[in-house]
């Protein structure tokens, strides 16, 4: 309650003159340097680098710290035989010409004793976060079908790379098209 | 009790005539009418290069703002620029004549390493004083003081402070080796905040700066993170299964996400400081974007529960879902603006990404860019009269602003390399 008539009361003082006259101490501001980030126009980079490398350094750290306490840390992967299902425009259902290679990775899989990341890839004509998800969409419609084929679902993980990790970085038709996919890696 | 009252009653009447409002953002409008104003050169002891600097630096602020136009000096004679700085000494019908409707008069020192400057805003038609104001400021904060009284002068003439000195977050760096950055509006002040050279995506800052939410691919995979901005530690990480992204906090320490694996996706609620998730809506298919309305009665969000993918909203009380958008097959990103009139959102249009916004109920919907190009990722400024997104021209994507109307756009080029989902910080 005190705090509350002692604000009100500050708020008086401070709005309750028409600045006509400007009188000392009444209605300034003080503009202070912000943690040290304003820094003048000409010692700018020398300056900014500093205070970069000084935040990169503390960024480290603390990738450091995450990468020591992460047990499981990004195994090696490579490609593998099997081409890229592709998929039409925003679309995460697989078309049935690629059945076949479907049927025919599904088949090896049984045979071996690995484990295939299933990416999932769009193309550039979508926002950067829907096409996130939609990623993940195709890349799990490929794992469901290979399930329902009889593979072991420990044998397969599935990751999205949204737009980030084009194939065909060009801006056509035929790009997209390409860029569309669900990509194979075999797990080393 | 009657203390408190007799104070209450005395700060009512001396609330100060800050609403001059002569400038009014109609969203729906187009050809908003700019304030043209007078900045002439400030006054001051002896020669001193801020009398010119600060007036010169002022008037690229003001203009920037999209409701200036600055009468050029070629236009005021000598002798209005010697004239003096107090209403008296004004011949506020030359001004008047030759088109200057606001007056910045101004006055400057310097003390040592410390510059005092005051200002003084008139109007030219009612000869009143409208703001006056001194700042005391060290020498290397300069850009900083112009902003700030750039940012004072537009809330003083529209109401509301202007976005001089507010900061943007944002993603920056080539494809696959991304990382987020803090900056003030004019690049000048610059934080590099990870250091990943991964994919890193959709940073977005607490309503108070205290965290810092992400996804990011440094452990291999898409993880949600959340950073304490001060003490550089993580107080959260999501790394289930599947695709976690998130852009919008419901308060202080809630974040909003969405969350797909499997069959499956969902909104999910987050409380940073407690450690608690809560799902609070879950289909098939794609869900995405979530974003609360302020009063956070509301979310909005991006889904293909309807076969394309559109934008939906979803009453937190009721669990009512909602369909907003109806025209043409790609409807998403929505972002809601702080002051709850406007919904932004990303539309295909004939094979291009153009920003959008329509009100919250999915009417009156408006295409704001009109570029062909891939725009992404619109956002509000705190006051919500300005919205900054992403534009891919050719092959780089770069930082845009615009008024809620789509007038005023203007290109920020802040590191040099892509940048891309950008936020305002408060």
């Amino acid at each position: 309650m005190k705090l509350i008539v002692f604000i009100l009361f500050v708020s008086f003082l401070f709005f309750g003159c028409a600045p006509k006259v400007i009188q000392p101490g009444v209605y300034e501001e003080r503009i202070r340097e912000e943690r040290g980030t304003i820094t003048p126009e000409k010692a700018e980079s020398k300056t900014e680098t500093k205070k970069d490398s000084e935040i990169i350094r503390e960024a480290k750290i603390e990738e450091e710290d995450i990468l020591k306490r992460e047990s499981k840390k990004e195994k090696k992967s490579e490609d593998v035989h099997f081409s890229d299902v592709l998929f039409d425009f925003d679309s995460y259902i697989i078309k049935s010409e690629y059945y076949p290679l479907l049927d025919s990775l599904s088949g090896w899989l049984k045979s071996v004793d690995k484990v295939i990341i299933i990416e999932g890839h769009c193309d550039e004509r979508g926002t950067q976060e829907y096409n996130l998800v939609l990623g993940q969409k195709r890349a799990e419609a490929v794992r469901e079908y290979l399930l329902r084929k009889g593979v072991d679902p420990k044998k397969l993980k599935v990751i999205s790379y949204g737009k980030e990790k084009p194939l065909d970085p060009r801006h056509t038709e035929e790009a997209w098209a390409k860029n569309r996919r669900a990509h194979f890696k075999v797990e080393q | 009790m009657r203390v408190l009252r007799i104070v209450i009653v005395l700060s009512i009447l001396a609330v100060p005539k800050i609403v001059y409002s002569k400038v009014y953002l109609d969203v729906y409008a187009t050809g908003m009418k700019k304030m043209v104003i007078g900045v002439p050169y400030f006054k001051g002891e002896g020669i001193s290069r801020l009398r010119v600097d600060i007036p010169e630096l002022l008037q690229k602020d003001l203009e920037f703002s999209g409701f200036f136009i600055c009468a050029p000096w070629s236009l005021i004679d000598r002798e209005l620029q010697d004239e003096g700085i107090e209403r008296n000494e004004i011949s506020f019908n030359k001004w008047k004549s030759i088109g200057i409707e606001t007056l910045l008069k101004g006055k400057v020192k310097e003390k040592g390493e410390e510059i005092v400057t005051e200002i003084y805003l008139y109007d030219t038609s009612s000869a009143s004083l409208e703001l006056a104001k001194r700042y005391r400021t060290k020498k290397d904060a300069l850009r900083s003081l112009v902003h700030r009284i750039a940012d004072d002068i537009i809330e003083a003439v529209t109401g509301a402070k202007g976005i001089l000195s507010s900061k943007l977050v944002f993603v920056a760096g080539p494809k696959g080796a991304t990382d987020i950055y803090i900056s003030s509006i004019d690049g000048l002040e610059l934080r590099k905040i990870t250091d990943f050279k991964s994919i890193t995506v959709l940073p977005s800052l607490s309503p108070d700066g205290k965290y810092l939410s992400y996804t990011s691919y440094r452990e291999g995979k898409p993880n949600l993170y959340v950073l304490d901005v001060e003490k550089k530690s993580y107080v959260y990480v999501d790394r289930d299964e599947g695709m976690k992204v998130g852009r919008e906090w419901l308060d202080r320490k809630t974040l909003l996400y969405s969350h797909t694996s499997g069959k499956y996706s969902s909104i999910v609620k987050l409380d940073v400081e407690s450690k608690t998730r809560k799902v609070i809506l879950r289909k098939e298919g794609i869900i995405t974007s979530p974003s609360p309305s302020p009063d956070g009665k509301t979310i909005v969000f991006a889904s293909d529960m309807h076969g394309t993918p559109q934008i939906f909203s979803m009453d937190m009380t009721s669990g009512e879902i909602k369909r907003l958008t109806y025209n043409g097959k790609y409807n998403v990103s929505p972002s809601y603006s702080p002051k709850g009139d406007l919904i932004a959102f990303v539309s295909k249009i004939e094979g291009a990404l153009e920003i959008c916004v329509m009100d919250p109920k999915g009417s009156k919907v408006r295409m704001l860019t009109n570029s062909g190009e891939i725009n992404d990722s619109p956002s509000f400024s705190p006051c919500g009269r300005y919205i900054v997104f992403s534009s891919q021209k050719g092959g780089k994507t770069g930082i845009n602003l615009m008024f809620v109307n789509g007038e005023n756009r203007r290109s920020l080029s802040i590191t040099g390399q892509n940048e891309m989902q950008p936020r305002f910080t408060k």
